[in-house]
């Protein structure tokens, strides 16, 4: 292959990352198309179809990522409080049930803008990164200052508060890697992380042990509803011991429905193969077992890895190995602080998305609603996802050779 | 390259993030190679499981065939109308009707909830608020709105389709619909089975409107000559058990038919075919998506048989039509080429239409079918016990030839009553002189009790032994074995034999019970020189689709025995039977003469005929009578044998069946002959 430490001079932009991300959008097209294909009101003229809208928001996305780099990314992150800030307050109007709409589906999650609903949860993830990375900039020597440390916690744990309050638990969660890597890569000191690392860990293991094994009246109040995702993924018995036949029965069926998605998830891609059953052949999302809520979304995943089989799926991780190394070879690139911060960010949440999502798919991580970055319908992500990668080739761009 | 320039970066941050990274990735391709390669079996496995139902399709039965083609059973197609549930416009009806119940359930859906405060303090004040706010309809009680809206949607089309035919019709069944819903929903709902051409017509013209509603072809049997042949044909009942070495597990199953008798059941392996599998893909909801055939449906094969249903038919309506017989007439007729043992025509009365059985049999038909004085379905020339009565001289003669006992123009006295040891035997035989052909032709029952005597009946058991009595013939439907006293079982049942027992063997009574098939094989093997011959029923099972070989080769006979008897004896008794016919002293001289002019004229009849007493007890009930002969060109052709069961005499009754069942034998061969002349004159 081809070496990707040009000498300066030539043009800084990755044309091999843009070139991956091609690759990945007709990916998306293609796919979302097929997800679609069997739906019951399929008399939509063709530029309402779900695939002709992604179009248009990748256009809109690679607008935005190429209007992101008319700037450079130093100019950008003065703005980058105010940016967090912004972000910030969404993140609380959305909580005010008469401007965050639910969709329907219990959790407050988008505010209603007329056209499309706009999903603050998404943008939060980049202000938090420019703000982060700005903030994390200044001289290793005082990142070892612990105020330093606290505020930078604090500055993870507002978005990820108000994430969990909606409750989106997944976007959420994104929080903890971007920040904990970003503090890594910036210099924090090892101790700090270590200690914060195993808080953390002690926290998630008596949050899992108290929600899935203590008795109903000892136990946090969480979601009903994530409770039983949590119960589905560790694959415990909903029934008691000490329920009634009935109500254990009960107890089974609803199991039964909350393990659906994954389970038909996996059928998927398991009755994929090596070489799946071809474009638009799929039968799991035909006949609506995957369901047709989610499979154009967030479970676009398995529509391509039951019509594409092994090869796809490689295919798939492949082209995202590729966008993922070409951003960290820019942050390597990067002259200053600011910059490989910004691009390690961006790593991070892009990997963290890929990692859950397609982990969800194969039953190894809990379903929660994270989408695949640049494959799962949906205006919000691909536009921030896209913003991601103008934030990346910026940084790449701008870059200053001393 | 650019993943491993990463890894081995300078910068330590970096290169771990790139490690984590690289190994996020292949965590995910193993995984991925775990469910998509290693673990896919299985998946697969439950992809069939949840969108596909397997369907067992019957095969179209076998046609039954006469010896010249004629479909004595075959197939026709059936028009039902069905709902196909799948149908959009269909779900659509029950939608709508579920969103405006579900609308209404909505508005009556309250719960109680808490005063508020400024309630509690106005209640003091005689303020009654409602205590009730509007709740979320439970699961069951969607459910249930679901399953009204579905009755009613299908109930409301149920009625506009009896619009349509012009017939009232209601959907009653309502729990049969819901377990139809429940568990069949990738199969149609059946409405309508069975439409008449008028009802046909009245549902393209306004029916085909209704959603979810079409009408569907299916084959089903039919009898196309109603009656004609039943006993030998049988009947079939609906059946939910598969045949050996076919696929054994099924989702649902289309109705299959099996036979219960006759053929239809004997030959039941050959005519069903094999039945075929059909996969249904269905969708998340269980409605049907399109269908592909698993194994193809092999149809069963076609059974010929050697009856003519034309000689069929005239032994039918004459035995049915028999003269001097109690109504209605009970009997059997056989008719048997005595060179090969085919069965010709075999016949039993009353008939019976195995049409009934399809689609199923009434209760009020069963009943009548069950009636035991009339039996029905008892094929009287196979099962049964008669005595044959003097049919059965025929063997006794036979006995004393042999033994040497009986010398044919020795003359003796006979009495009538004839007393044996103080027992009395009628005679319809006047008294006098008689030598063996007087004797025979008049059917003198003290010459034969004589002669019976002098050869004594263990001979005359051995001899009928010998022509096949006494055991069952052999054709694939239900047979009787008779009754023959033959040593062992005099010896079982009886302290051996008394005259008075030997003479009434030699009337063709007492211990001793015959069918008219069995019958039919020994008058062959007399007219043949002495073959006892299997009969044939079935002449060839062929493939619907195989060739049938344009020239019908005659079968080989299957010589079963040959009797012990010599030519001379045998001789002596064919033209005394002959006789019986011919010489106008004969019994059945009248019923085969008009004035002195035979009926039949190409043929050489002889026979014998037969009237037995049958007491209930020590009264007497009934008579049963017989005609058993044989026919001749310039080679012994035929035998055919006749008895009805309520009956005045061998000769009144019978013999006109046999006289004109050779009428009809008669003008086959002459067809026979003119399409082989036709046939020479074309080559």
């Amino acid at each position: 292959m081809f070496t990707f430490t040009q000498p300066e001079r030539q043009s800084r932009i990755e044309w091999f990352q843009l070139l991956a991300l091609l690759g990945l959008m007709a990916v998306g097209v293609a796919f979302i198309y097929s997800a679609t294909l069997a739906f019951e009101a399929n008399a939509l003229p063709w530029y309402k179809e779900a695939f002709t809208r992604q179009i248009v928001w990748y256009v809109i996305g690679t607008a935005a990522g190429a209007a992101l780099c008319i700037l450079d990314y130093r100019s950008l992150a003065r703005w980058s409080l105010i940016i967090y800030w912004i972000t910030i307050v969404a993140l609380v109007l959305v909580l005010i049930p008469g401007i965050g709409t639910t969709h329907g589906w219990g959790a407050r999650r988008w505010i209603d803008l007329g056209a499309f609903q706009w999903q603050p949860s998404e943008f939060a993830k980049l202000g938090f990164i420019f703000a982060f990375a700005s903030f994390l900039s200044r001289p290793p020597d005082e990142l070892r200052i612990p105020m330093n440390f606290f505020k930078a916690l604090g500055m993870i744990a507002l978005p990820f508060l108000l994430i969990m309050k909606e409750p989106d638990l997944g976007s959420a969660l994104i929080f903890l890697p971007m920040g904990l890597v970003m503090m890594f890569v910036a210099g924090v000191p090892a101790r700090f992380l270590r200690r914060l690392l195993i808080g953390v860990g002690i926290l998630v293991v008596l949050f899992l042990v108290d929600v899935l094994f203590a008795p109903p009246n000892w136990q946090i109040k969480v979601q009903d509803y994530q409770r039983r995702r949590l119960l589905v993924y560790f694959g415990s018995d909903y029934a008691d011991k000490k329920m009634t036949d009935l109500q254990k029965q009960a107890a089974r069926t609803l199991q039964k429905n909350d393990s659906y998605n994954v389970d038909q998830a996996l059928i998927s891609v398991g009755s994929g193969g090596m070489f799946g059953k071809g474009w638009t052949k799929g039968t799991q999302n035909a006949l609506g077992f995957l369901p047709r809520a989610v499979a154009h979304n967030d479970f676009i995943f398995s529509v391509i890895a039951e019509e594409k089989g092994f090869m796809g799926t490689a295919l798939v991780i492949a082209l995202y190995a590729v966008v993922l190394f070409t951003g960290i070879h820019i942050a390597g690139q990067a002259r200053d602080r600011l910059g490989k911060l910004l691009a390690v960010g961006i790593v991070t949440m892009l990997f963290s998305h890929v990692f859950i999502n397609i982990g969800m798919n194969i039953r190894l991580m809990p379903v929660t609603g994270v989408p695949l970055p640049f494959l799962s319908y949906g205006g919000s992500s691909v536009l921030c996802s896209m913003i991601a990668i103008g934030v990346l080739q910026n940084v790449n761009l701008y870059r200053r050779s001393y | 390259m650019l993943v491993f320039d990463q890894l081995n970066k300078a910068d330590k941050h970096l290169r771990v993030l790139s490690w984590v990274v690289v190994l996020g990735l292949l965590v995910l391709l193993g995984g991925l190679w775990w469910v998509q390669i290693v673990r896919s079996r299985q998946y697969v496995e439950d992809l069939r499981t949840q969108s596909y139902r397997t369907v067992r399709v019957p095969a179209p039965r076998g046609k039954i065939l006469d010896r010249n083609g004629v479909a004595l059973a075959e197939n026709r197609p059936t028009y039902n109308i069905s709902l196909y549930l799948e149908d959009r416009s269909w779900r659509d009806a029950v939608q709508k009707r579920y969103k405006q119940t579900e609308a209404e359930a909505r508005k009556g859906a309250t719960a109680p909830r808490k005063p508020k405060v400024f309630e509690t303090l106005l209640s003091h004040f005689g303020y009654k608020p409602a205590l009730t706010q509007p709740r979320r309809l439970k699961t069951e009680e969607r459910a249930q709105l679901g399953r009204t809206a579905r009755f009613v949607v299908t109930s409301n089309i149920v009625w506009q389709l009896g619009e349509a035919l012009g017939q009232p019709m209601a959907l009653t069944n309502e729990s049969g619909f819901h377990k139809h819903y429940d568990r069949r929903r990738a199969l149609p709902l059946p409405l309508v089975p069975n439409l008449n051409a008028d009802q046909i017509a009245r549902f393209q013209e306004q029916g085909t409107r209704l959603p979810g509603v079409d009408m569907e072809v299916q084959p089903l049997r039919v009898y196309p000559h109603t009656n004609l042949a039943a006993h030998v044909l049988g009947y079939l009942t609906r059946t939910e058990e598969s045949v050996e070495d076919e696929l054994s597990f099924y989702n649902y199953r289309l109705p299959d038919y099996r036979g219960l008798s006759g053929i239809e059941a004997s030959m039941d392996d050959k005519l069903r075919g094999r039945a075929g599998a059909k996969s249904v893909l269905v969708n998340n909801l269980g409605y049907r998506q399109s269908e592909t055939v698993l194994s193809p449906v092999e149809a069963g094969k076609n059974v010929t048989l050697t009856i003519d249903a034309a000689i069929q038919r005239v032994a039918e309506r004459e035995l049915t039509n028999a003269a001097g017989a109690q109504r209605p007439v009970r009997g059997g007729a056989v008719v048997v080429d005595v060179q090969t043992g085919e069965i010709i025509a075999l016949a039993s009365a009353p008939l019976f239409d195995p049409n009934d059985w399809i689609p199923f049999l009434p209760m009020a038909t069963w009943n009548t079918y069950t009636n035991e004085d009339i039996a029905p379905l008892q094929n009287r020339a196979i099962y049964g016990n008669y005595f044959p009565g003097s049919t059965f001289k025929i063997l006794v003669s036979l006995a004393g030839l042999e033994a040497g006992t009986l010398v044919t123009n020795e003359n003796f006295r006979i009495q009538s009553p004839h007393y044996v040891r103080g027992h009395a035997f009628k005679d319809l035989a006047s008294p006098g002189e008689y030598n063996f052909r007087r004797a025979f032709i008049k059917s003198s029952n003290g010459y034969f009790i004589e002669q019976g005597l002098r050869a004594t009946p263990e001979r005359v058991v051995e001899m009928a032994q010998q022509f096949g009595f006494g055991r069952k013939p052999g054709l694939p439907l239900q047979e009787s074995p008779g009754l023959l006293p033959t040593r062992q079982w005099v010896r079982e049942n009886r302290r051996g034999w008394s005259d008075v027992a030997a003479g009434n063997l030699s009337i063709g009574q007492g211990d001793l019970d015959v069918t008219p098939l069995q019958l039919a094989l020994a008058v062959a093997a007399v007219a043949n020189g002495g073959n006892i011959l299997t009969p044939q029923l079935v002449a060839s099972v062929r493939a619907p689709d195989e060739l049938v070989e344009s020239d019908q080769v005659r079968p080989r006979p299957v010589v079963r025995d040959r009797v012990h008897v010599s030519p001379a004896s045998l001789t002596t008794v064919r033209e005394a039977m002959l006789a019986d016919v011919e010489d106008p002293e004969g019994t059945a001289y009248k019923p085969f003469h008009a004035g002195d002019r035979p009926h039949i004229k190409t043929f050489r009849v002889g026979g014998k005929t037969g009237t037995a007493q049958v007491f209930k007890g020590e009264k007497f009930d009934h008579w049963t009578v017989w005609f058993a002969s044989w026919a001749m060109t310039d080679e012994p052709r035929y035998a055919v044998v006749v008895m009805v069961d309520h009956g005045t005499s061998g000769g009144g009754t019978c013999a006109p069946v046999v006289r004109e069942i050779y009428r009809a034998l008669e003008y086959r061969e002459q067809r026979l002959r003119t399409a082989q002349k036709e046939v020479l004159a074309i080559r």
